[in-house]
């Protein structure tokens, strides 16, 4: 921040209203994580393996918790990016590998079922009363069973394997410089349009009234169905990728993949001081509690720390993140906040 | 024809419906014999150990609040039980009084956590239940060395806790249907359930009104993570062991069975008897499918479809239902 | 209930006329999308149209996941019995809860034979026919023992889902295999937020491996995990140092064995052990047909570079 003005009112109230930000909650939880583990781990978790391990992690889970986030800012939840992950890296290794198709259409293929299961997702949820979080366990159910009907009758297994060519394979599953996986830049493209569509273009306002007050939001003219039928799809589209991702990384598709997305997202968005209730947060706050989330989650394995009580620790530094959080947003505002169910 | 609508307004109504249309449904494109399916014991049971746990839930939903470390609940539990008196040896009472006091000592941080921060439960509970995990997992490897422990349990406790009736039908499932019958009791009943639908609706009224909301809510806290821990002590003694996984899924599957019997995710709404329906109603969608025709690999496909189709038919019957047009909720 | 039983029964008898009596087997396994046991399901599957040309069927239950693996499983035994069954076939993996309800496949005279878990002294205390299958604890030591003898003798067993029981088996298996040939062997258990996400397990090995240097064997214990330590083990820019042995493998799994990323996999045979657990029961139900040998072992194998292209048909058939 800049000091150099004299005046220390001035500077006062700077702070002040930096304090305010929601964001800078999160940003003091994730510096307390990283010293914590910067001291147990040392010089390893400080270099670059260090950094790499848990920028990677934070890529592919950033990438969805960004749209998972809009949708809570929307007031909405969306469970279903755990099933649509795999179903999306299988559509990519079945198309591609099994069928022989060029990879492109695999690709494209594979966001399109993530488009398609959001698309179900919003339309549901609009045209139904039923809450998000129930209509999109019932789809991740659903596509959990038709990723795994489909596969074995299409693949005759569980496991799809592919051989990405060499350009498929840098531009989406390259690991550059041996360590970097190149989903990071990926990720840094998703976060660049979403804060572009949240706090620069018209949608961020009207996304922020539909988290606030749908009936009155949609009595100020905003197209709220479409608005959250576009957010489902965008969650939807971001598994996809993610999966499509994975599949080229790793070379082989299973089944049995993606549960661990759907709290983890929540959880980052959550820890970036977005409220779960809809209607407040931003993309910097999703953005530093991915990487608070990833950097505990690794953390560990730097650290020396027995591994048998990594969970342990994982639980209670993310409460710790989450509370301390909360106060510093409780003492900077002047207002209480809404409890959240 | 008065009291008939006045049937389809109460939040159960809808509930007892789907669960009908349900089995219509397995009956029809399953090929479910009937007959068989409710000689089953199966969905029952599962009904059952997940009931204990769905009713406090449902309370804490009713209140406007939410518990997912339920899920760490059940074998923290089980595993309490087993180190104390299969490990340890000791007497299987001190065992259950173990796992009961965990269940306590949870809830109680769960609550207090929430009452005294505004972090929305869901994520305080999020935090205990990878917490508890953690601890579960740790505390067995370190004091027994291995991830599950055998425990035989003496024969009273075993005809208590852990006894097959007829040799099928679990004895858990008494202790659903009389806890069932006091939290209807307390909800309908009492001035308790008055202030716990107070609560849901709205909170800062309610504590305006001298309801002593935070009491109330660490109260409703202890009682849905010690009845997580209760079933998982029931099925230590029942199954002789316990194992640290375990319980993962009743997380989603008691918010599922609590909505669809009816409770309004946002609070304020829902009752006893359609919380025990939803229940029922979804331990037939779960188990039901091991009785028909169709390929257990389509199994998940189909819980997702009839598990949408059971809430979209309560929603739509209850707006029918009710004269207002209800509020839309927020997850 | 008895006299619905009866009548379907007799449906059943009426409708096969000419078998003496069809054999309706149920077989109790894991879950469905599982890539070891959707390979035991298939096996058990194609034993079925032997079956089901004679009349008889052959019914897959399986749970949901492996929460409460000991619990669901035994709930499902008794669902075989509830559903009527002529002969059943199922894994005892918690023996302390699932020993009461095989027995009460037994008490009920349905024949039974055990599979996958448990061996033969769990066939002999519980009076089943036979048993089928390898053991979860075998498979880890095979595994411990292949990576040390080829001089790897520093080994971490990679546990994505710690506390359920058979994988324990396989990373104290895996423990004892490599103490047996003179090395020595931990276990890094991850936290549940990792699990089913490969760059989660990735990145944890690669960091384990850099925090403990001198670690040059890795054993995983399913067919994701070991694509994830192969990645992690090439950032951690160990290829070569670090051998990787896995349970279960696939395609892709195979393919790195060839071309040499990964060491070995421990093979279970678990086509073997799904179809000729439902051939034992379907011939005797049917035809009083017995098998003398008892205990019938499908594995452990292990598949290195030598025997890959072999198994390699195997997997595109899905029978591997």
């Amino acid at each position: 921040m800049s000091t150099t003005t004299k005046d220390k009112r001035s500077a006062a109230r700077m702070l002040g209203r930096l304090v305010r930000r929601a964001e800078t909650g999160s940003f003091l939880g994730m510096v307390v994580v990283y010293i914590f583990f910067a001291a147990l781990g040392g010089r390893v978790f400080l270099g670059a393996p260090g950094f790499s391990s848990w920028l990677n992690t934070a890529a592919e889970v950033g990438i969805v918790a960004l749209a998972v986030g809009l949708l809570i800012i929307a007031g909405e939840l969306d469970l279903s990016v755990g099933s649509v992950i795999p179903a999306s890296s299988l559509t990519v290794a079945i198309v591609s590998s099994h069928y022989g198709a060029p990879e492109i259409i695999g690709i494209l293929a594979g966001l399109v079922v993530g488009l398609m299961v959001g698309f179900v997702n919003g339309f549901l949820v609009t045209r139904t009363s039923i809450p998000s979080l129930i209509v999109t366990i019932g789809t991740m159910f659903g596509v959990m069973g038709l990723t795994l009907g489909f596969t074995v009758l299409i693949a005759g297994s569980t496991g799809v394997f592919i051989v990405p060519d060499p350009v498929t394979k840098a531009l989406l599953g390259q690991f550059v410089g041996g360590m970097f996986q190149v989903t990071m830049f990926w990720w840094a493209a998703f976060i660049v349009i979403v804060f572009y569509l949240l706090h620069v273009s018209p949608y961020g306002n009207w996304i922020y009234a539909l988290g606030g007050d749908r009936e009155s939001a949609r009595n100020a003219g905003i197209p709220t169905r479409k608005l959250t039928i576009g957010l489902f799809m965008l969650s939807g589209f971001a598994a996809a990728f993610v999966g499509v991702g994975q599949v080229l990384t790793y070379q082989s598709a299973q089944v049995l993949t993606g549960q661990a997305f759907i709290f983890n997202s929540i959880m980052c968005v959550v820890i970036g001081g977005v409220l779960l209730t809809g209607g407040a947060g931003s993309v910097i706050g999703i953005v530093l509690g991915t990487l608070t989330f990833s950097i505990v989650n690794q953390g560990i394995f730097f650290s020396g720390l027995d591994p048998n009580i990594g969970s342990v620790i994982i639980g209670a530094l993310l409460l710790i993140a989450v509370l301390s959080n909360d106060s510093f947003r409780k003492t900077a505002l002047s207002f209480a906040a809404k409890k959240a169910p | 024809m008065n009291e008939f609508s006045h049937f389809l307004r109460r939040p159960e109504a809808a509930t007892i419906i789907s669960l009908a249309a349900v089995i219509v449904f397995y009956v029809i494109f399953g090929g479910v014999d009937l007959g068989k399916l409710f000689g089953a014991a199966s969905w029952v049971n599962f009904a059952a150990n997940l009931g204990i746990v769905a009713i406090p839930v449902g309370l804490l939903m009713i209140s406007g609040e939410l518990d997912i470390s339920i899920g760490a609940m059940i074998p923290a539990g089980s595993m309490t039980t087993a180190i104390l008196s299969g490990y340890y040896g000791y007497p299987i009472a001190i065992g259950m009084l173990g796992a009961l006091s965990v269940g306590i000592l949870v809830g109680f941080v769960n609550g207090i956590l929430t009452v005294r921060t505004t972090v929305p439960s869901l994520i305080i509970t999020l935090g205990s239940l990878v917490a508890m995990q953690g601890i579960i997992l740790s505390a067995s490897v370190l004091l027994t060395g291995n991830a599950s422990v055998p425990l035989t349990a003496p024969d009273w406790a075993k005809f208590a806790f852990g006894q097959l009736i007829g040799g099928s039908h679990q004895v858990i499932i008494i202790w659903w249907l009389i806890l069932t019958a006091i939290f209807a009791f307390v909800l309908h009943r009492t001035s308790y359930g008055n202030w716990i639908f107070a609560m849901g609706g709205d909170r800062d009224s309610a504590r305006n009104l001298g309801i002593p909301t935070s009491k109330v809510t660490i109260i409703l806290f202890i009682l849905s993570a010690s009845a997580a821990s209760f079933v998982g002590m029931c099925q230590a003694i029942l199954f002789n062991s316990a194992q640290v996984s375990g319980g993962m899924n009743f997380i989603f599957n008691a918010i599922v069975s609590v909505v669809v019997g009816g409770v309004l995710l946002t609070g304020g709404f829902g009752s006893v008897i359609g919380i025990f329906f939803g229940t029922l109603t979804f331990a037939i969608v779960n188990q039901g499918i091991y009785f028909t025709q169709i390929d257990r690999n389509w199994s998940n496909l189909i819980i997702g479809a009839v598990l949408l189709i059971a809430v979209g038919m309560n929603e739509t019957f209850r707006e029918k239902a009710l004269s207002y047009v209800p509020k839309k909720m927020k997850a | 209930m008895n006299l619905t039983k009866i009548l379907l029964g007799a449906g059943t008898a009426a409708l096969v006329a000419g078998t003496a009596m069809a054999a309706d087997v149920f077989v109790i396994g894991g879950k469905p999308d599982d890539p070891f046991w959707s390979i035991v399901k298939r096996g058990a599957e194609d034993a079925g149209i032997v079956a089901e040309s004679q009349g008889g069927s052959v019914t897959w239950l399986g749970p949901q996941n492996y929460d409460n693996l000991g619990v669901d499983a035994a709930e499902l035994i008794r669902q075989a019995i509830d559903q009527g069954a002529d002969a059943v076939v199922g894994p005892n993996w918690v023996p302390e809860a699932m020993d009461p309800a095989f027995q009460a496949v037994v008490d009920a005279g349905i024949p039974l034979v055990i599979y996958n878990a448990g061996g033969i002294e769990a066939a002999d205390r519980l009076g089943a026919m036979n048993y089928v299958g390898s053991n979860d604890y075998k498979g880890g030591v095979a595994a411990g023992e292949y990576l040390g003898n080829a001089g790897n003798l520093k080994g971490v067993c990679i546990n994505t889902l710690p506390g359920a029981a058979n994988i324990e088996a396989f990373c104290n298996g895996f423990i004892e295999g490599i103490t047996n040939v003179g090395g020595e062997g931990s276990v890094l258990p991850l936290p549940a937020t990792s699990f089913g996400s490969a760059t989660a397990v990735a990145q944890a090995v690669r960091a384990h491996l850099l925090q403990n240097p001198d670690i040059d064997a890795v054993f995983t214990i399913g067919n994701v995990d070991s694509n994830s330590a192969v990645s992690g083990i090439a950032q951690a820019g160990k290829t070569g140092q670090v051998k990787v042995c896995g349970m279960n493998f696939d395609e892709s799994i195979l393919n790195n064995i060839k071309n040499g990323s990964q060491a070995c996999a421990i093979d279970q045979q678990g086509y073997h052990q799904g179809y000729l657990a439902v051939s034992i029961l379907n011939g005797f139900v049917n035809y009083g047909l017995t098998v003398p040998t008892r205990e019938i072992l499908t594995g452990p194998g292990v598949i290195d570079a030598s025997t890959v292209d072999a198994t390699l048909a195997g997997v595109k058939a899905g029978t591997r």
